[in-house]
C-alpha cells in the first residue's frame, strides 16, 4: 500500500512533468509556424488544457515533498506532542475542505460527461476529458493528506516536514524552490 | 462581515493551515454568510476556468527557465565577466553584486534563486578578497530583490493575472524601476566606499589590458543575447508573453547545453523543480480567485473601496497607507500569498483612487521585495544566512539600508509614475 501510493504520487507527479515539456513543445510549434504560414489551429486550447493538467495531476507530489506553503510563523514555536497535535487539526481542516473540493470538481466532470457537453473552441472534443485531470489531481491531493493524516496519528513526522538541510548547497536550493 | 472573515483567515493561517485551504475555507465561509448555497459548484467551476488558461501557461514555462539557468555554471561567467569592469568605481567588485543579480534577474523570474545564484560566487570571492562582509551580504540580498523587479517575473506573472491586465505591459513597466533600484544601491555602495577608504581592498585586475577584459566577458555573450531577445519580442510585439516565455526555456537549454551543464539529471531535476513550484502557485491561484469570487457575493471589497474613498486621503497618503499595510504582512507571508490575498480587496480601491494597475503592479514587486529582504521570513535572508553562516540578526542587520532604498524607490515612482508608465505606453500607444 506504502509503495503503491508513493509511486502513484510520483506518477502524478512526472506525468505533470510531460505536461510542462509538451507545452513547451506547442508553444514552440504554433511560434515558428506562424512563420511559415501554417496556423495551428486550436494551439491556444491545448496549451490551457495542458496547463490545467500540469497543475492539478502534480499536486499529491508536491504536497508530499512539501512545498505547498503554509505560515509556519506560530506552529514553529510548538514541539513535541502539542506540534503533533496541531498537525492534526491542520490536517483535519485542509483535509475537510479538500474533500469538499474534490467532490464538487469530480461532480463538475461528471456532469460534463452526464450532459455530453463539448469544448467550445476549434477542437471539439468532449470537455471531461480534459477535466477530468482537475478531478484526478485534487482527489489524489485528499488522499494525500488522508494518508500523512494517519502517518501522524500512527506516530510518525509528516513527510511534508523535511528535515532542516545541512550542507549550504542544500539550503540554497531549497530556498530557490521554495522561495519566489 | 468583513472583520469575520479576516478573522477567519487569520486563525486558518496562524493554526498553520496550508495557505490554498485557508483561502478556499475563507470563500466557502464568505458564500454562506451571503447566502450562496451553490459554493461547492462556484469553487469547480472557479477552479477550471482559472487553470485552464492560455496566459497562465506562461508561468510554469518562465519558471523553467529560471530553473534550467540555476542549474547552470552562470553565476561564475558573471562573476569573471563582469569583474575587470568595476574596479575603477568606489567599492569596486562590490558592484558586480548589483550588476549579476540584474543581468540574471532579466532571465530568471524569481528572487531567491537569483540572490543564491550570485551569491554562491561573489560571497566567498569577496571574502577573499578583503571586501567588508556586512555590506556584501547586505547588497547580495538587495539586489537578489531585483529577479522579480526586472521581467521575466514569476510575481509580476501572478499579478497580472490576478488583476487581468497585459503581462507584457507589467513586464515592460519593470524595466526603468528595475534600472532605478540598481542605481540606488550602486549609488550607496559608493557613498558607503568613499566615507570608508580603507574598507575597499585595491584593484586586483588593474594590470588586465582591454582585450584580456573582453575575453573574460566573452561568456557573458550569450547570456546577454537571451536577455535581449526577451527584451525585444516583448517591446515590438514579436510573440505573446506564453511564446516569449517558450523561446526563452529554449534559449536556456542551449546556454545550457553550450556550457556543457546539460545531462538527463539535471533536465529532470529542472523539470520537477518547476511541477513543484508551479503547483504550488497555481493551488494558491485557485483558492484566491474562489475567494475573490465569493467576496465578491458578499460586497465587502466594494463597501472598502468606497469607504477608503470618503475618507478622502490623497494618493499619496492613500499609498503611504498600502505601504505600511504590506510591510507589515510581509512579515509573516510570501510575496505571491500577498498579492493573491489582496488584489481582490485592494484593486477596486486603488482604481476608485485613480492609479493605473499596470503601476500598481510595480509598487506591489517593490513592497514584496522589501518583504524579502526583512525578518522574519525574508527568504533572501534565508538563502544569504545559510551561505555565510552567520546569524540571521547580522544579515538583517545588513540588510536594512537596501530596504530603505526600496523605500526610496517607492518613493521614486509615486511621485513620478511616468518612470513605471513610459515603456508600456510606447509599446502600447493608447
Amino acid at each position: 500500500m506504502r509503495r503503491f501510493l508513493d509511486a502513484l504520487y510520483w506518477s502524478c507527479g512526472a506525468l505533470a512533468g510531460l505536461m510542462l515539456i509538451a507545452i513547451c513543445i506547442v508553444m514552440m510549434l504554433m511560434s515558428v509556424g506562424r512563420e511559415f504560414g501554417i496556423n495551428l489551429k486550436g494551439g491556444d486550447e491545448i496549451t490551457g488544457w495542458l496547463c490545467a493538467a500540469l497543475c492539478f495531476l502534480g499536486l499529491a507530489y508536491t504536497f508530499k515533498h512539501g512545498d505547498l506553503i503554509r505560515v509556519t510563523l506560530v506552529v514553529d514555536r510548538f514541539a513535541g506532542p502539542r506540534r503533533r497535535a496541531i498537525e492534526l487539526v491542520a490536517l483535519f481542516t485542509g483535509g475537510a475542505f479538500l474533500g469538499l473540493f474534490a467532490w464538487f470538481c469530480t461532480r463538475m466532470v461528471y456532469d460534463s460527461w452526464r450532459f455530453a457537453e463539448f469544448a467550445q473552441g476549434v477542437i471539439a472534443i468532449p470537455i471531461w476529458i480534459p477535466q477530468a485531470a482537475l478531478a484526478l489531481g485534487v482527489a489524489l491531493l485528499f488522499v494525500a493528506f488522508v494518508d500523512e493524516f494517519v502517518r501522524v496519528l500512527r506516530g510518525y513526522k509528516p513527510c511534508y516536514m523535511r528535515d532542516p538541510p545541512r550542507t549550504a548547497d542544500e539550503i540554497i536550493e531549497r530556498a530557490a524552490e521554495s522561495g519566489v | 462581515m468583513g472583520l469575520l472573515l479576516l478573522g477567519v483567515l487569520a486563525l486558518l493561517l496562524g493554526m498553520g493551515v496550508w495557505i490554498a485551504m485557508s483561502l478556499m475555507a475563507c470563500g466557502w465561509v464568505s458564500l454562506l454568510l451571503a447566502g450562496k448555497m451553490t459554493a461547492g459548484q462556484i469553487l469547480a467551476t472557479t477552479t477550471w476556468g482559472g487553470a485552464n488558461s492560455w496566459t497562465l501557461a506562461a508561468l510554469p514555462l518562465f519558471i523553467w527557465m529560471g530553473e534550467i539557468l540555476f542549474r547552470t555554471r552562470l553565476s561564475d561567467e558573471m562573476f569573471r565577466g563582469l569583474a575587470p569592469w568595476v574596479g575603477w568605481l568606489p567599492g569596486r567588485l562590490m558592484h558586480v553584486n548589483v550588476l549579476g543579480c540584474g543581468i540574471f534577474g532579466s532571465v530568471s523570474g524569481s528572487s531567491a534563486a537569483t540572490c543564491a545564484t550570485i551569491a554562491k560566487i561573489a560571497l566567498p570571492e569577496l571574502k577573499r578578497r578583503g571586501y567588508d562582509e556586512e555590506l556584501s551580504l547586505g547588497s547580495l540580498a538587495g539586489a537578489g530583490t531585483l529577479g522579480i523587479l526586472i521581467p521575466p517575473s514569476i510575481t509580476m506573472v501572478v499579478y497580472a493575472v490576478a488583476a487581468e491586465v497585459s503581462i507584457i505591459q507589467v513586464f515592460l513597466a519593470g524595466f526603468i524601476p528595475g534600472l532605478i533600484v540598481m542605481a540606488l544601491y550602486s549609488g550607496y555602495i559608493v557613498v558607503w566606499s568613499l566615507r570608508n577608504p580603507d574598507k575597499t581592498p585595491p584593484d586586483d585586475m588593474k594590470h588586465l589590458s582591454f582585450r584580456e577584459r573582453l575575453r573574460e566577458s566573452a561568456n557573458l555573450i550569450p547570456c546577454t543575447l537571451l536577455i535581449l531577445l526577451v527584451f525585444a519580442s516583448l517591446l515590438f510585439g514579436w510573440a505573446t508573453a506564453t511564446e516569449c516565455a517558450a523561446w526563452g526555456v529554449v534559449g536556456s537549454l542551449a546556454i545550457s547545453a553550450w556550457s556543457r551543464m546539460l545531462t538527463w539529471k539535471s533536465f529532470w531535476d529542472s523539470v520537477m523543480g518547476t511541477v513543484r513550484l508551479s503547483c504550488m502557485i497555481m493551488l494558491i491561484l485557485a483558492g484566491a480567485s474562489f475567494m475573490a469570487v465569493s467576496m465578491g457575493y458578499t460586497g465587502v471589497p466594494a463597501a472598502l473601496a468606497t469607504w477608503v474613498n470618503g475618507l478622502n486621503l490623497s494618493p499619496y497618503m492613500l499609498i503611504a497607507v498600502l505601504t505600511l499595510m504590506y510591510i507589515v504582512l510581509g512579515t509573516a507571508l510570501d510575496g505571491i500569498s500577498m498579492i493573491l490575498l489582496t488584489t481582490s480587496i485592494v484593486l477596486p480601491m486603488i482604481k476608485a483612487a485613480g492609479f493605473d494597475l499596470v503601476w500598481f503592479g510595480i509598487f506591489m514587486v517593490l513592497v514584496i521585495e522589501m518583504a524579502e529582504v526583512s525578518p522574519p521570513v525574508g527568504f533572501n535572508l534565508f538563502v544569504l544566512q545559510a551561505m555565510s553562516g552567520k546569524d540571521s540578526m547580522y544579515v538583517a542587520r545588513a540588510a536594512l539600508p537596501f530596504f530603505f532604498l526600496l523605500v526610496a524607490a517607492v518613493a521614486i515612482i509615486t511621485l513620478w509614475p511616468w518612470t513605471v508608465m513610459v515603456l508600456p505606453k510606447l509599446a502600447f500607444p493608447g
